[in-house]
């Protein structure tokens, strides 16, 4: 039988499939969102029910999936490459929209980017079409032990060297073997791409210039070498390859971290009732390179329609409410999700909530975007393997400079 | 096996005509045959041929999702780009590394328990689901447990370790350690599945050969080899096949154990294939790859195949 055949005979099968289930409509549109599971899908769930209570005859349902931001993209991957169009709306870290625009799997959204903080409206913006909306933004901070700085006289370090110093006096006087002084991400996750970026930029060099590649292997080589003298030092854990972004959020909430870097999302639960660290948390600007500037991670998550929705106006008008102003505030307030829109910062609702967001635009607005490429994804395991491989000591900080520099020769040509 | 041979006699009775088949249905041999086998045809078709058909057709394209081109012919292009792949190069040994370490593995531990079951006990069925457990176990959730077990910190294995007064080991800290432990968990799980079958061709061997060779005054491990391992080579064998074939193919375990890492010193053919076609959607270069798999695969199938051939000559 001719392959032709074969898939004539199926295609049969799924259009006899298809109008089976077609039967069963309801006058309500069900629209399906996609969230991590580690973007407070709580929050969303309240801020959904409010939007369904505003629009009658709509229904949202959430979908959660993956626990980190790699597994949700390998989900959404086989579903869009599938063309299913279960899922109307899409949660994206930052690093896809691009991706997921190349491949054809979102539909371009018409609004209107000149309100929102000027690096999101550019991350959504592919080729002059408008492919995604922020849901809120973020980078990466340095998260500190105020209680135990203050009592040891020490202010939140400029540079990693100062930092080193800062948590081998803390460590010496705490005598607490469980109290590590620096926790980071370098287990082979997204994370671990942010972990040697920050670094490498503070050196004042980039990854890729005009779409090209423009690897300076001497600030790679740096970069690693400082992590993994962290590692070697006592000043992060041996393990620390296998440690995960939100590994790093629960030690320091359980008060066995003097210093973290991590994102937006730590502070709230570093807040709530659970932590043991309430109160004597501080947050600052993650430190530099000796005689470099102070560099950090762009991150954040977008909304975005899914082209195969088969309600693509209700999926816009739904991520038209879900950036809006009072849904970025929302957010802010109950999940220290930093605001997408500048003026949000020093709103008062907002720094009543979480006081250090007022400090923190400047930030997010100095935060470097990762490379942005259609083949994100293959720098990315490039990049976070190597980190993953020179914590481990299976490589050295040289030779895993000499890697990555090698591997994205191939990606970016 | 043997299926030609019993086919072809299958074929030669007359058919048995059914009265509940009316006459213009009624269809000779070879039309009946065609019917008989369509079902099976169909199927195979449809799961096996057409799939391998299309990876090997797609394994010359161009094809990449994210480059937002359309499929162009890349002829050997993307078997070409294989040699200098580092990590391809670093996925196939440890594919064939863990297939020459698990394989045996599985089947010693798994024959020592086959032959411990096997032992009269009163009650059976304690031993039985035991062996059954590790097999019934989703592969993935075994990489999962085993993950645990290894973890630095958290892990079983450090704990005991502790207790007994050694110092723990950062286990997927260091590519042979967290190798090692990956086989651990690949010959835990296997072993189960070769010992059901081993356990299976033991119950076949009637008694009597054992107890003549009492009688003749062979000692136990005489009877071991004289009896027991002969009979027993054709059911080896084919539980060779298909460990060898699922050893090949190894995925789950080590990706939830590792995730491949140490950077990639633990990454798998079957994981570096899923991560080009999953993550980096470059259907192509990951077609071309899992056609190399289903070549190996086929080759180690054949090179068995004809080991029972020649055993079966031989016998």
């Amino acid at each position: 039988m001719s392959s032709e055949r074969i898939s004539r005979l199926a295609g049969l099968m799924l259009a006899c499939a298809a109008t089976a289930f077609a039967t069963s409509s309801s006058a309500d549109t069900n629209l399906k969102v996609f969230v991590t599971s580690q973007g407070q899908p709580a929050i969303w769930r309240t801020l959904l029910d409010q939007y369904e209570a505003r629009n009658p005859g709509i229904k949202v349902g959430i979908e959660l999936g993956g626990t980190t931001s790699d597994m949700q993209a390998q989900y959404l991957n086989t579903v869009l490459t599938a063309k299913d169009s279960s899922l109307d709306v899409l949660m994206l870290d930052v690093i896809r929209p691009a991706q997921f625009a190349a491949a054809g799997w979102t539909s371009p959204v018409a609004t209107d980017m000149s309100s929102y903080l000027r690096a999101y409206a550019e991350a959504n913006t592919i080729d002059g079409k408008v492919v995604a909306l922020p849901a809120f933004a973020d980078s990466m901070f340095l998260y500190y032990r105020k209680d135990l700085l203050d009592k040891y006289g020490l202010q939140p370090p400029k540079t990693w060297d100062e930092l080193a110093d800062a948590a081998k006096k803390v460590a010496d006087g705490e005598k607490n073997p469980n109290l590590q002084g620096l926790s980071f991400q370098g287990k082979a996750i997204e994370g671990a791409v942010c972990t040697f970026l920050v670094p490498y930029w503070s050196q004042g060099k980039v990854v890729t210039k005009d779409g090209k590649l423009d690897f300076d292997r001497e600030a790679a080589t740096k970069s690693l070498a400082l992590w993994k003298g962290f590692a070697d030092s006592g000043v992060a854990k041996k393990n620390i390859a296998e440690v995960a972004t939100d590994d790093t959020r629960k030690e320091f909430q359980a008060g066995n971290v003097l210093f973290a870097v991590n994102w937006a999302y730590a502070w709230a639960m570093s807040q709530g009732a659970e932590s043991a660290v309430s109160g004597k948390v501080g947050v600052a600007r993650l430190p530099a390179i000796k005689g470099g500037e102070q560099a950090t991670c762009l991150g954040g998550w977008e909304w975005s329609v899914s082209a195969f929705s088969k309600h693509q106006d209700e999926a816009k008008k739904l991520i038209e409410y879900l950036s809006s102003p009072e849904v970025s505030k929302y957010v802010a307030i109950n999940g220290s999700l930093l605001p997408t829109y500048g003026k949000l910062y020093k709103d008062a609702d907002v720094t009543k909530a979480v006081p250090w967001f007022a400090e923190a635009q400047a930030i997010v607005e100095t935060a470097k975007p990762r490379p942005v490429t259609p083949r994100y994804n293959e720098v990315s395991e490039a990049i976070r393997t190597t980190v993953n491989a020179v914590l481990a000591g299976a490589t050295t900080p040289a030779d895993g400079a000499a890697q990555i520099e090698a591997r994205l020769k191939r990606i970016i040509r | 096996m043997t299926t030609t041979s019993t086919f072809k006699s299958e074929a030669d009775r007359p058919v048995v005509r059914r009265p509940w088949l009316s006459r213009w249905s009624d269809p000779d041999d070879t039309t009946l045959a065609v019917i008989l086998l369509a079902p099976a045809a169909i199927l195979l078709g449809v799961m096996i041929v057409y799939p391998v058909g299309r990876l090997i057709y797609t394994s010359f394209l161009d094809l990449s999702l994210t480059s937002g081109l359309p499929a162009r012919f890349a002829g050997l292009g993307n078997f070409k780009q294989m040699p200098d792949d580092p990590v391809f190069w670093q996925a196939t040994w440890n594919t064939v590394l863990i297939t020459l370490i698990t394989v045996p593995g599985s089947l010693v531990v798994g024959f020592a328990l086959a032959l411990l079951a096997n032992l009269p006990f009163q009650m059976k069925w304690p031993v039985r689901l035991s062996l059954l457990i590790p097999w019934a176990l989703p592969l993935s959730f075994a990489g999962l447990i085993f993950g645990w077990f290894f973890h630095s910190e958290y892990g079983v294995v450090n704990d005991v370790l502790h207790r007994i007064g050694l110092p723990g080991v950062i286990w997927f800290n260091s590519p042979r350690l967290a190798f090692a432990a990956i086989c651990l968990a690949i010959i835990w799980k296997a072993s189960s599945f070769m010992a059901m079958i081993i356990l299976a061709g033991l119950q076949t061997i009637p008694r009597s050969l054992y107890e003549a060779a009492d009688v003749d005054g062979a000692g136990r491990v005489r009877r071991f080899f004289e009896i027991t391992l002969p009979l027993l080579k054709p059911t080896i064998v084919v539980a060779l096949i298909f460990r060898t074939i699922t050893a090949l193919q190894t995925f789950d375990i080590p990706y939830m154990m590792t995730g491949g890492g140490p950077g990639t010193e633990t990454a798998t053919l079957a994981m570096y294939i899923h991560q080009n076609t999953v993550s980096f959607l470059d259907l192509g270069y990951g077609s071309a790859l899992a056609v190399v798999m289903f070549g190996l695969s086929m080759l180690v199938t054949a090179l068995y195949l004809r080991m029972i051939r020649g055993n079966g000559a031989a016998s």
